[in-house]
């Protein structure tokens, strides 16, 4: 080993947020890109495509096609992708103990959110909007279910993963809440009535492929508008929140 | 160190002084500071109390503490480091609270004791992140620096998930040191080491001790806290137990109270004659042999041949059955 010497000048100075914010999402990227997870995950979205495709060649009607989107690509699809990477991105990082190399550092907390929340959308946005819209258009009822889906699915993307995101910094079972939140509260309380269903994100994107095709479905009466902002606001809560919790929890 | 024995109990409130010259702290007496300044610290989980009221403070060198698994050293470190907040009193690192302040934050190191580690990083991009973090300047060139002083150099392009457990605690040596840091934390950085590496590693510690760098070093194993240094925090059951010279600690393990199994062809008669020369303060009989309390061992060391010539009993077996570091711990608890 040779002597102990001074590294380079330079050092003792904070870092700033957007050099945080690089660094965490290039190594969250690289942390959740799993050859196993992610094909597991394409096979799920791709049953979207095959249900597509299926609806198209029965020359279906645009209820149906609608309701098919809806139902499994903004109910099952996007949310369940979501919720792998978007609870993983710092949850993964938590529970084997590499969150300590984000800790001891002279920066803020709030950008390795950022950037853990930007690379679960990079990974969940391919995965689940190509196949999604796939779907959409092989239905063959229309322009406009392409374009609600495009929308609804870009904001579905961006919340899904933020909050899922804050249930990976919040709760240790981070898979199993964010099942329960999909498949309980979503799938089954918020169906009740129309006051649940205002704090469930799928109204929302319902509302955005109603709000473009004119469609019949129950529990989407919100106007576009609506349908883009909440959802959009309920992200940048949900980060704030978990960067927040991040700065003030215990790390092992 | 103390006025009182070189390796004593802490007076006051668990207290402390190593690596310095002051008397350990009273129970009303002004804080304690220095590089890292403890104050009364304790913390509980729920009813579990994981470190209970300890109080030192240090200052550059390498001090070691020392304690069994599960003493409270790791909630210590992390009480230290910010990753934890104590549920009483406080902790500072260079005059600050590590998790609040967050340029301190960068004058500091912490070596995890746990094994994870960005696997799928090379060894070059693992310890050039901690840099990148650490907001040093040129931090592939300090990454490769920081390899060289923990002889991984010559594999910095390897993932580290490739690496052998003693690799990946020498990566985050190394990734522990590209700040520079003025506070150096490592907890049981030499698990996994073989001994060639742990010495070198050790030389390191002391080179950076030298330096006027605050180096503390947990450990649990007796040998590599002789090797360390000489200043000594001992913690046991979440308390700090003793603080002092290692040499002190290690006069303590020969003066205090011994328990011998004498293994023999007659134990009921070495047995008294044992107690009729007074050498033991209570014995236990068995089949084959009989377990002896003395205060001198080296009495009995030195009685036991002839004692055995004289009564014509064979010995099979002369066995200490405390020399060992947790009956150290046990017994420094015990006198407390």
């Amino acid at each position: 080993m040779s002597t102990v010497e001074r590294p380079p000048a330079g050092t003792h100075r904070s870092v700033p947020p957007g050099r945080v914010l690089a660094i965490s999402y290039r190594v969250i990227l690289r942390q959740l890109t799993s050859r196993g997870r992610i094909i597991a995950l394409t096979l799920l979205a791709m049953v979207s495509v095959v249900a597509g495709f299926a609806l198209g060649q029965a020359d279906a009607e645009l209820d149906d096609a609608v309701r098919l989107i809806a139902s499994l690509g903004f109910a099952v699809v996007i949310p369940v992708v979501a919720l792998v990477f978007g609870g993983a991105a710092i949850g993964d990082l938590r529970d084997d103990k590499t969150l300590v190399y984000f800790w001891l550092r002279p920066m803020d907390r709030w950008p390795v959110v950022i950037g853990a929340a930007l690379a679960a959308m990079t990974l969940t946005a391919p995965i689940t909007l190509i196949p999604v819209i796939l779907a959409a258009v092989l239905t063959g009822v229309g322009s406009g279910i392409v374009t609600g889906t495009v929308i609804a699915g870009v904001v579905g993307v961006i919340a899904y993963v933020s909050v899922f995101t804050l249930f990976g910094v919040w709760l240790k079972r981070f898979i199993v809440w964010g099942l329960a939140y999909i498949l309980i509260w979503e799938g089954f309380i918020a169906q009740a009535g129309p006051g649940a269903a205002r704090f469930a994100l799928r109204k929302y994107t319902r509302s955005i492929l109603v709000d473009r095709t004119g469609a019949d479905l129950d529990l989407a009466d919100f106007s576009l508008a609506v349908g883009v902002i909440v959802p959009l606001v309920v992200a940048v809560v949900a980060l704030v929140v978990a960067a927040w919790r991040l700065g003030n929890q215990e790390i092992d | 160190m103390s006025d009182g024995p070189a390796f004593a109990p802490p007076s006051g409130p668990a207290a402390g002084q190593a690596a310095g010259s002051a008397a350990p702290a009273e129970a009303d007496a002004a804080p304690v500071t220095g590089m890292i300044a403890v104050n009364g610290v304790s913390k509980y989980y729920g009813s579990v109390v994981a470190v209970s009221d300890v109080t030192f403070a240090i200052n550059g060198g390498v001090t070691a503490l020392l304690g069994p698994n599960g003493a409270g050293k790791r909630t210590l470190f992390r009480m230290m480091c910010g990753l934890t907040e104590p549920s009483r009193a406080t902790v500072h690192l260079l005059g600050s609270d590590p998790r609040r302040d967050r340029d301190v934050r960068g004058r500091v190191s912490l070596v995890p004791q746990q094994d994870a580690l960005f696997d799928h990083l090379s060894a070059v991009e693992f310890v050039s992140i901690a840099a990148r973090t650490q907001g040093v300047e040129g931090p592939d060139d300090v990454a490769r620096w920081a390899l060289e002083q923990v002889d991984l150099d010559d594999v910095g392009e390897k993932k580290v998930g490739e690496f052998s457990k003693g690799m990946r605690q020498r990566v985050k040596v190394a990734s522990a040191l590209v700040n520079d840091p003025e506070v150096l934390i490592l907890d049981e950085p030499l698990t996994g080491l073989d001994p060639v590496q742990r010495r070198r590693l050790i030389a390191l510690f002391h080179r950076l001790g030298d330096d006027g760098r605050c180096v503390l070093v947990s450990s649990h194993v007796l040998d590599e806290v002789s090797r360390l240094g000489s200043r000594v925090l001992v913690i046991a059951q979440g308390r700090l137990v003793a603080s002092g010279d290692y040499r002190d600690l290690r006069d303590l393990m020969d003066d205090r109270p011994h328990r011998i199994r004498l293994g023999t062809s007659d134990p009921r008669r070495l047995a008294t004659a044992l107690v009729d020369r007074g050498l033991v303060g209570g014995l236990t009989l068995d089949v084959a042999s009989v377990t002896v309390d003395t205060d001198d061992a080296d009495a009995i060391g030195r009685a036991l041949a002839p004692i055995a010539v004289e009564l014509g009993v064979r010995l099979t077996e002369i066995s200490p059955l405390d020399d060992d570091l947790e009956s150290v711990f046990r017994y420094l608890v015990e006198r407390r």
